[in-house]
């Protein structure tokens, strides 16, 4: 008898796009996946208390204006504050993907919540244009994540559909940073191209207790062959794996 | 009041744009500047006053990345690590333009506690050895677009000398008029008429003024407007209701036209309405015919509605923008995609978008060449900034809303350096029935219903957006011909509009496009038979506008929508948490009326049935005269580059082609929209074994959406714009067949297609200023004829379509000289077709040893209207087409497909078979032999032709019987087999590397 699923809230509003196919990815990794509106999230913030995860899809909130994810994540931090963070203190699963992921590193939870001073960012491409691609990521066996934790692969495919996704160090400080990053085992997947310029063509982060993830590729647009980017038979795709990774965390 | 206050952020790292825009301004304005540098501008004026250390400390909290940015708030004199700028512009918004990062900006700071106004801009620095005239360009080609943005330029020594950061002024829009209801006095002579048509822009004819004029001095009417006080003359706001309700955008009148036609042959016909007779008469007769129970809602609703799956029911629309394209590419392109979105959105009770797809007929990119420049028409964009423009807001319109873009074309003739082309569609899926039962595609409301506008607040954009407003635009007016969309609101709208169909909160909805509140209410209102509204209600961006402005005004992302006064509260609550403006401005009634009020006083009434079934068909000449070839309006380029090609330039002309605008790789174009958000797309815009070979059409798989398991549709698109040129009725044809075939290629059943017929034409009413209007509408006749014969023969039904009649310009060239360009007149058909998933192959060769086929007639067929013979002299003929035979192959191939037989099918079109052929192979990355003779008589011609109804496929040796056999009765050729020589060689001995293919292929624009 395996357990109750556990139960994910999916972020959705002011421009984010991707919480249906996110919220049936997870529901395909045997979660229970609920998409709340942001607003009512800041009416009701005990759902958030009241949920194993959460998941910030891709998208476009607020148009991307001043920067993508600047104003989602002042939002979260001026609106939903302690109790969105408390998630995280509490080693609950957080997902940021695309959009998502630019709104974990904005508000400093990537790839050290601890410290609130920001050190990295996420740029516009090197090609200075948005580019939607499938590109191979190498899986990094030494990092903390429990999310990639143990996929049964070296690298897989994933698509990519951003214009800001090169990550930038604070001037300086680069291979410092890196250097850090990689010794802690942060970096859980990189490209295995340089796709837009990231340093150390870095693709995904992670935090130190390997809960938090944030990814540039969108897993939750291949948990089937049909969406590949050949055209395939109907059977489970890769990206599927990163969500029934953390929700068999959560079950056992 | 707290004085405003200006930042600029400077970016810490490299912006890759602005590398691309130097160069730009290098290749295409000829201005040799060496770099340039972006600060990004806002100004901000808070409502209340408050201490400035604590707004600089919030402003450093929402504008800043300190990775990325460093925020300056006095002096900003930049280092850019020593290097000096010679000239600086700032762009800024004219005032009433939609502003989106300052709205965004607005949002930001009210999170923090601070209300403000804000308006955005740029500093661009220009480095290098160019002269002010030079810097004018640049900022007023690249950086902005001056009918909505303020361009100043600076010598960078004075642009520092200024101190910028003191006395801010933000742009505002000041209206000097009070606004009241005038009356429009109809008393005037045909001239006086004419005139006021003109001045006020109504785009009425003088007949239609007096069928208004004769309608108000009716004694019952005279009676009933004296009793209510209103005055004897229409109102303003009643003349610009009828204006819009009867505008050629609205009513189609041209296509709604008694033609009275006359052929080549002397032979002559009354035609009573073009599309009654062969669009919607073609759809009726193959509904009939066939039995078809799968067609949902045609031309009825905002778009067509067909069932092809157990669950869900599909709608498709497909919009022209050509007018704001060619003023604005990006916001008339941006509006365009929206705008088509809201017809999916206001469709039945409210239909999900799925898909987006957008087809651009322009001048070549690289027009004018060098020593042409004086031949280019005065006063439209360069083709370069069209395409650029244009581009960017179909990205930013679908990606910003998360529709993926699956399907398009690019089509480049120089007949469209007058006026773009920018066609947008939109796919909708919808549930049969809503939770509460009531069926997804019905359009009911009741007498009491409350309307409800819902999305952005009113301004004076988009006034008169179909004539555009003869006014110059100056710093103090509001730009009303142009305008920028704006995702976000409407994303918000979207979201909002699903949440509350599925909680069944209102009645019904439509969106509110052309002729804004007028044409939205005053269409609903024949529901009920009446609806009275007070326009002093409705949300403003600024005071000042009219009643008439307020009830024609075009702003974006508005819905309307009708809400029983019981779900009114939960409408308005549900709208508040989404972040949507919802206000109820009136009521639909029973009253037989349209009844506007501003501020309780009445403005407006006008009987439903003379608004909407009173005005007179129009009554027109076509003639055809037989085909008329190019009169090209540029003398200087000789068409022709080569007088007789030869089997022996085999490679070069190959090169040629391949490498042309209308065949090369769009990859770098494509790839900037997202194709793929929604988690559906099951095959994408490029395929193969590195993913950049061309794909035939969009598919989408349903089950994400709600639909079946296995099942999908192909989105494809088919336009021949040159055949116009010999006959439309073949182009007609031709474009029916290419849209067919690309979603067949894709395995879209034959049977279960359904097309969409969009029609951009030179203006086809005869005037003195258009002698030639006759022979344009002949040709509309012939197109419409060829359409409706083909759709018979195949019988796929037409669902939706739209008409745009007056793609013309008119005016000089850049030496002054007059010139009229017409663009080609073009029939886009969109075809979306069943798909059985399992049955897309895609056009890629697979495996070495397949062997290859022709299906469909082989051989020479006549080189005219192809791509060939935009650089070649051929032969005056162009092929044929034979609609039976082709259905019966497609037919077939869809049971070959499904069983299995076919390893990959590509559809043959610009370029003809070889260039097909050679696009399976680079999509394969493999080589191939072809079984034909480059030493034969007739070989150019059967390579190059573009006949249609043909296919070029792969198969497994081991199939060929079986494959044989599932065909048998169609015309198929085996023309050659797949290898692994990375070459294609032909049996005369002749072969090309593929690296040499792929390279001219991947040339681009």
């Amino acid at each position: 008898m395996t357990k109750k699923n556990p139960l994910f809230l999916v972020m959705a509003g002011d421009g984010i796009n991707c919480e249906r196919e996110t919220a049936a990815a997870l529901e395909l990794a045997e979660a229970t996946a609920k998409i709340v509106h942001i607003n009512d999230l800041m009416e009701t913030p005990q759902m958030l208390a009241d949920a194993q995860g959460l998941a910030i899809p891709g998208g476009f909130s607020f148009g991307d204006e001043l920067g993508s994810g600047q104003i989602l994540a002042l939002k979260i931090r001026h609106r939903l504050g302690d109790a969105f963070f408390k998630m995280v203190e509490d080693k609950k699963p957080v997902i940021g993907i695309c959009n998502g992921f630019q709104v974990l590193v904005k508000l400093g939870l990537l790839p050290f919540p601890s410290d609130p001073s920001r050190k990295l960012a996420l740029a516009s491409n090197e090609s200075g244009r948005f580019i939607d691609k499938w590109v191979t990521l190498n899986v990094n066996p030494k990092s903390v994540c429990l999310w990639t934790k143990d996929l049964p692969f070296d690298s897989f495919e994933l698509p990519i559909r951003h214009g800001e996704g090169r990550i930038v160090f604070r001037k300086g400080q680069e291979d410092a940073i890196y250097q850090t990053l990689v010794k802690q085992g942060l970096i859980p997947l990189t490209y295995t191209e340089n796709v837009n310029g990231s340093y150390g063509r870095i693709a995904a982060l992670t935090d130190p207790s390997g809960m938090v993830l944030g990814l540039m590729p969108h897993p939750e647009a291949f948990v089937s062959q049909r969406t590949y980017k050949k055209t395939g038979r109907q059977s489970e795709g890769d990206g599927l794996l990163i969500f029934k990774n953390i929700v068999g965390i959560l079950k056992n | 009041m707290q004085p405003a206050i200006r930042i600029e952020l400077e970016s810490e790292i490299t912006n890759h744009r602005l590398e691309k825009w130097a160069e730009e301004a290098r290749t295409w304005l000829g201005v040799q500047v060496e770099s340039i540098e972006e600060v990004q501008v806002y100004k901000i004026q808070p409502h209340h006053a408050a201490n400035d250390g604590e707004i600089i400390s919030k402003m450093h909290n929402v504008f800043v990345d300190p990775t990325l940015q460093t925020l300056h708030t006095k002096d900003g004199k930049y280092t850019f690590n020593g290097r000096q700028p010679s000239f600086v512009a700032e762009i800024s918004f004219r005032p009433g333009v939609t502003d989106n990062p300052a709205r965004s900006a607005a949002e930001a700071f009210s999170l923090v506690g601070i209300d403000a106004d804000v308006a955005s801009g740029s500093l661009y620095f220009m480095f290098g050895d160019i002269d002010k005239k030079g810097a004018e360009k640049i900022a007023q080609e690249l950086f902005s677009n001056t009918l909505i943005q303020k361009a100043e330029v600076w010598a960078a020594d004075n642009f520092y000398k200024m101190d910028r950061f003191d006395s801010i002024a933000l742009p505002k829009v000041e209206l000097s008029s009070t606004p009241q209801i005038m009356e429009v006095s109809l008393d005037l002579d045909d001239t006086g008429l004419e005139a006021l048509s003109k001045n006020r822009c109504l785009a009425l004819t003088v007949d239609e003024l007096k069928h208004i004029r004769d309608y108000y001095s009716k004694p019952d009417i005279q009676v009933s407007r004296k009793s209510k006080k209103l005055p004897i003359n229409p109102t303003d706001v009643e003349i610009e209701i009828l204006a819009q309700s009867w505008s050629e955008h609205c009513k189609h009148k041209i296509f709604s036209a008694k033609i009275d036609y006359q052929d080549a042959s002397g032979e002559k016909q009354t035609i009573d309405s073009l599309y009654r007779t062969y669009i919607k008469g073609a759809t009726s007769e193959i509904e009939k015919e066939r039995k078809l129970d799968w067609l949902i809602s045609v031309f009825s609703d905002n778009a067509g509605i067909v069932r092809f799956d157990e669950k869900i029911d599909l709608c498709i629309k497909v919009e022209t923008h050509n007018s704001p394209s060619a003023l604005d590419p990006y916001g008339g392109a941006l509006t365009g995609i929206l705008g088509v979105n809201r017809d999916i959105l206001g469709c039945g009770m409210g239909a999900r978008p799925i898909a987006n797809t957008d087809v651009f007929c322009f001048a070549p990119p690289d027009m004018p060449k060098t020593g042409e420049e004086k031949y280019m028409p005065d006063g439209p964009k360069s083709p370069r900034r069209v395409l650029e423009g244009v581009h960017r807001g179909v990205e930013n319109g679908g990606n910003k809303s998360g529709i993926p873009t699956i399907n398009g074309a690019f089509f480049f003739d120089r007949d469209y350096a007058g006026k773009p082309l920018v066609f947008v569609g939109t796919v909708g899926a919808m549930p049969h029935t809503l939770p509460d039962g009531r069926p997804s595609s019905a359009k009911e409301l009741s007498s009491g219903d409350r309307i409800m506008m819902v999305g952005g607040a009113i301004g004076a954009d988009g006034i008169h957006g179909a004539t555009f407003s003869s006014l110059e635009l100056n710093d103090d007016a509001p730009a009303t011909a142009v305008q920028i969309g704006d995702p976000l609101t409407q994303k918000r709208v979207t979201d909002f509009l699903l949440e509350a169909r599925d909680l069944g909160l209102y009645s019904t909805l439509t969106d509110n496009g052309a002729g804004g509140l007028s044409s939205s209410v005053g269409e609903m209102a024949i529901i009920s038979n009446g609806a009275s509204l007070d326009l002093a209600l409705c949300p403003v961006k600024y005071p000042g506008l009219s009643a008439w402005e307020l009830m024609v005004s075009e702003s974006q992302e508005r819905m309307t929508f009708a809400v029983p006064p019981s779900h009114a509260a939960s409408f308005l609550n549900l709208a508040k948490k989404h972040g949507v403006d919802a206000t109820d401005i009136g009521d639909f009634n029973n009253s037989g009326k349209l009844t506007v009020f501003y501020d309780g006083k009445l403005a407006a009434e006008l009987e439903l049935k003379f608004m909407h079934d009173s005005l007179p068909q129009m009554e027109l000449t076509a003639e055809w005269t037989g085909s008329k070839h190019r009169s090209a309006w540029s003398p200087t380029t000789a068409l022709n580059e080569a007088k007789e090609p030869l089997p022996a330039n085999i490679e070069s002309i190959l090169i040629k082609l391949l490498s042309s605008p209308n065949i090369t790789s769009k990859e770098k174009w494509v790839r900037s929209y997202d194709h793929e958000v929604q988690a559906a797309t099951h095959q994408k815009p490029f395929i193969g074994k590195y993913s950049d070979g061309v794909s035939d059409a969009g598919v989408i798989w349903l089950y994400p959406h709600g639909g079946d398991k296995d099942n999908g549709i192909a989105i494809g698109c088919g336009l021949a714009p040159r055949l116009s040129l010999i006959d439309p009725y073949l182009m007609a044809q031709f474009a029916v067949d290419e849209a067919v075939r690309n979603v067949v290629a894709s395995g879209g059943d034959p049977d279960m297609c359904c097309l969409l017929d969009n029609f951009c034409w030179p203006d086809p009413v005869v005037s003195a200023k258009n002698p030639e209007g006759a022979y344009k509408l002949g040709q509309l006749v012939r197109a419409c004829r060829g359409l409706y014969d083909i759709c018979k023969d195949y019988g796929t039904p037409l669902v939706s379509g739209k008409d745009s009649m007056k793609n013309d310009f008119r005016g000089a060239d850049r030496r002054g000289q007059e010139i009229a360009i017409s663009v080609l007149p073009t029939l886009l058909i969109t075809a979306m077709s069943r798909v059985p998933m399992g049955t897309t192959v895609g056009s890629d060769f697979k495996d070495k040893g397949d062997l290859i086929y022709l299906l469909g007639k082989s051989g020479a067929q006549g080189l005219d209207g192809s791509e060939f013979s935009c650089y070649f002299e051929t032969e005056s003929m162009a092929p044929s087409i034979d609609s039976n035979k082709n259905m019966m192959l497609y037919r077939k191939l869809h049971i070959a497909l499904k069983q299995s037989l076919v390893k990959s099918m590509h559809d043959v079109s610009e370029g003809g078979l070889l260039v097909a052929f050679v696009e399976s192979m680079i999509g394969g990355r493999l080589g191939a032999e072809l079984f034909m003779d480059n030493n034969e008589k007739d070989f150019v011609d059967a390579c190059f032709n573009e006949a249609p109804g043909r296919f070029i496929v792969s198969i497994a040796l081991k199939q060929q019987a079986a494959f044989e056999e599932a065909l048998s009765g169609c015309d198929i050729l085996k023309i050659g087999c797949v290898t692994e020589d990375a070459q294609i060689s032909f049996k005369g001995s002749h072969s090309i590397p593929l690296k040499i293919l792929v390279q001219a292929w991947q040339k681009g624009f």
